[in-house]
């Protein structure tokens, strides 16, 4: 019967064994990668993936390779849920065992949920600064910010994912479509000369060109997109604009009687508070160039609670709030030069961030009963013997 | 390991795992989607950016475009905005938004009088001209001048200056066209200096960097940052520095007998930009050349030391334009440190024959922030 098969394939301990095996190389391979791919390139393409593909150079097609990360650890998931069900009998005896598996469950479920649902961000503040967002690092959009309303901004936000070539959208809020006629993943602009085509014929794209740049794998380094953008109203084109992550300010566009600013800008996560960097701190050790402490001191303002207070933030004392976490992560390379010191705070949405204690405690009780439950059972027959 | 038969309850269970794993499978395969949300108005604060910067912030400005303007963002430095207008028949206008130092308003409207080719006027005479008017929230003051006719241009130009002077700095706003159409335009000029808001700082101020900040789990704290700040040029005395564009690192422009001039320019990217070859096609058709092979680009390029290390140096002449004069280009393309820097001089070709000594001496003397 072909359920019975299906039931056995994935209650095996030879899928076990065969997935802990595969698991061992890809960890190695994908370590390796990480020196022509870089950290985050080769996270995505051996780890954060269900099948490495290999694409022949110069081929447009790719073939899948090796199993990846969610692959093989999707399938010591159900390995290890389908064998429980199948054989588990609950007994006095195997209650330890139970208890190490389900840590092990717990902790398989929570390091996947981390990885789909866990926000990495940035907050840059200078001091003297105030902000109530925080921006990816790697990722970008392009916005569209309807300004009219004197209390607030009504932001329509595209992600970089969809802007694709000869793309067109159509945002429900806005009065007109966006046609993406080119976008770069990484570029570099350039002063347009005499007779070259430049990159649009309104804002920045009418005295400017964008090149394309491969991909960065440094991990100083990152990706600065851009994108050629044609906005189409119901009577027509508005023209063709440069949007990208280079450009210092957003450019405007009337349509009618409104104003939209439009901006490539590295994605925004907003917060319901506003932090302000009070004091950056940066001791070294007397004499050398070795540092000693970095610290910000911050205050948090969140209209919505009333939450009102000054905090310190320093290495491995992060600041918890609203579900995420502020850490001190970095500061401004020329922050020797600045009047107003610049911090940087890694800022971590991880919904999952409990679980791999609660995994720890789980499988260390299961360890604990298990060993006393047969350390009792030995005793008490030596005793009886 | 002997395996048991699976019963009904231990089948029910494992479908029940199935499908739970699917739906987290599901759950988890977000697709990306435009999103729509309400933010409160940015707050602008006052950030100092660096101590050698002259002004203590950046200011942030919005405005109400009018039709038929099309604005071109700012480009860094002084300029805030610049605006082209171009009218139904085809005529074209000029406005930008620039912002001064403090008590510097006369000079410049004097350095359009003199570019119109009118006489500069005494503060008392200028302050007799001006009319009073509305930008922003503030009174300001608007002079409005017509410039004469030249040989180039019979149709005689007109230029609308306004000027708001405040506490840091004073606002000057301008449009130049040709007369008749900056007349038709004005009332138009006069709608958009009352729609200007002015915001002291703001979280544009900073420009985004491909450079990640310094982490503090480094060793030792580098001095000064690894991506430049403002780089100090050898610059010869003959050269008078000009404001550099956001995609310019320096530029400068030496000048010669009877208005003839150079310019010569310093930007950097990452990468080779396509390499020397590309490059050098590249400025050659700058100078209306035609585009070298591969063969003949060593033909094209000398070696050059530098202080960071080997460069190329290319000297060309192009062909002779209309008015019978021909254009110089001498460059100099230095890789460092993962980004190439291109040093540039175009102009005439008298002008760059009596600098180019001057512009090797830059070229090899400049020392880039990340070099070692």
């Amino acid at each position: 019967m072909l359920l019975n098969r299906i039931l056995n394939f994935f209650t095996s301990l030879r899928l076990t064994v065969v997935c802990l095996c595969v698991a061992l190389l890809l960890v190695f391979i994908g370590t390796l990668a990480q020196v022509d791919e870089g950290l985050y390139n080769a996270q995505n393409r051996y780890f954060r993936s269900l099948l490495i593909c290999w694409t022949p150079k110069g081929a447009d097609w790719r073939i899948p390779v090796f199993p990846g990360g969610y692959l093989i650890g999707g399938v010591l998931l159900i390995n290890l849920l389908a064998a429980h069900a199948k054989r588990f009998q609950f007994t006095k005896k195997k209650i330890g065992i139970f208890i190490i598996h389900a840590g092990i469950v717990l902790l398989l479920l929570g390091q996947f949920a981390t990885d789909l649902l866990s926000t990495e961000s940035a907050m840059r503040l200078a001091e003297g600064e105030s902000k109530n967002y925080s921006e990816s690092g790697r990722e970008s959009e392009l916005v569209f910010i309807d300004v009219s309303d004197p209390k607030f901004d009504q932001v329509i936000a595209i992600p970089q994912g969809l802007l694709k070539g000869g793309v067109e959208l159509r945002p429900d809020k806005l009065p007109f479509a966006v046609r993406v006629r080119e976008f770069f993943p990484n570029s570099h602009l350039a002063e347009a000369e005499t007779g070259v085509q430049t990159a649009g014929n309104h804002g920045a794209g009418a005295n400017l060109v964008a090149h394309l740049l491969p991909r960065v794998t440094d991990m100083d380094l990152r990706d600065m997109p851009s994108a050629i953008v044609e906005l189409i109203s119901s009577s027509g084109s508005l023209g063709t604009w440069l949007v990208s992550t280079h450009l210092e300010n957003p450019q405007t566009i009337s349509v009618g009687e409104k104003s939209y600013k439009m901006a490539q800008r590295f994605t925004r996560y907003y917060k319901p508070f506003s932090l302000e960097l009070l004091k950056f701190s940066h001791d070294l050790y007397k004499g050398t160039d070795t540092p000693k402490n970095f610290s910000s001191r911050v205050h948090i303002n969140n209209p919505n609670t009333g939450e009102n207070r000054e905090v310190l933030i320093y290495m491995n004392n992060p600041l918890r709030v609203s579900g995420e976490t502020y850490y001190q992560a970095g500061f401004a390379p020329d922050n020797d030069k600045r009047v107003n010191k610049v911090t940087i705070l890694q800022v971590v949405r991880n919904p999952g961030w409990l679980t791999p204690y609660f995994s720890c405690v789980l499988v260390a009780l299961g360890l604990i009963v298990q060993f006393m439950s047969h350390l009792i059972g030995f005793a008490r027959k030596r005793r009886t013997a | 390991m002997k395996f048991l038969l699976p019963t009904r309850t231990s089948r029910r269970s494992c479908c029940w795992t199935l499908w739970f794993l699917l739906a987290a499978l599901l759950v988890g395969c977000r697709k990306e989607e435009i999103q729509v949300y309400k933010v409160p108005k940015e707050k602008v604060e006052a950030v100092a950016p660096t101590s050698d910067a002259t002004v203590t912030s950046q200011p942030h400005l919005e405005w109400k475009l009018p039709d038929g303007w099309t604005e071109h963002p700012s480009q860094g430095g002084m300029r805030m905005a610049t605006f082209a207008i171009a009218g139904k028949q085809g005529q074209q206008a000029n406005a930008a938004v620039i912002a001064l130092a403090p008590g510097h308003d006369f000079e410049v409207i004097n350095i359009l009088r003199d570019n119109a080719g009118l006489s500069a006027l005494g503060e008392d005479e200028m302050v007799k001209l001006t009319e009073e008017i509305q930008i922003g929230p503030s009174r300001g003051k608007l002079l409005d001048m017509a410039g004469n006719s030249s040989p180039t241009n019979i149709n005689p130009r007109r230029f609308l200056a306004a000027v708001l002077p405040t506490d840091n700095r004073s606002w000057f706003i301008s449009m130049t066209g040709d007369d008749t159409f900056v007349r038709e335009q004005k009332p138009v000029f006069l709608q958009f200096l009352k729609s200007i808001s002015f915001h002291e700082g703001g979280s544009h101020s900073e420009p985004t960097s491909d450079r990640a900040p310094i982490s503090t789990n480094v060793k030792e704290v580098p001095h000064t940052a690894t991506e430049p700040g403002k780089t100090v040029w050898n610059t010869p005395a003959t050269w008078q520095e000009a404001p550099p564009t956001q995609m310019l690192k320096a530029k400068f422009l030496a000048t010669g007998d009877a208005g003839t001039k150079a310019e010569i320019t310093v930007s950097v990217f990452p990468g080779d930009v396509g390499g020397p070859l590309a490059n050098v096609n590249r400025w050659r058709n700058q100078i209306s050349l035609s585009p070298v092979g591969q063969a003949e680009l060593e033909k094209v390029v000398s070696p050059l030391d530098v202080t960071s290390g080997k460069a190329m140096l290319v000297d060309m002449i192009g062909n002779k334009s209309s008015d019978g004069k021909s254009r110089r280009l001498i460059g100099a393309i230095v890789p460092q440190g993962g980004r190439t820097w291109f040093y540039k001089m175009l102009g005439d070709e008298l002008v760059v024959a009596r600098e180019k000594d001057a512009f090797i001496k830059f070229v090899k003397n400049a020392k880039p922030p990340d070099a070692p």
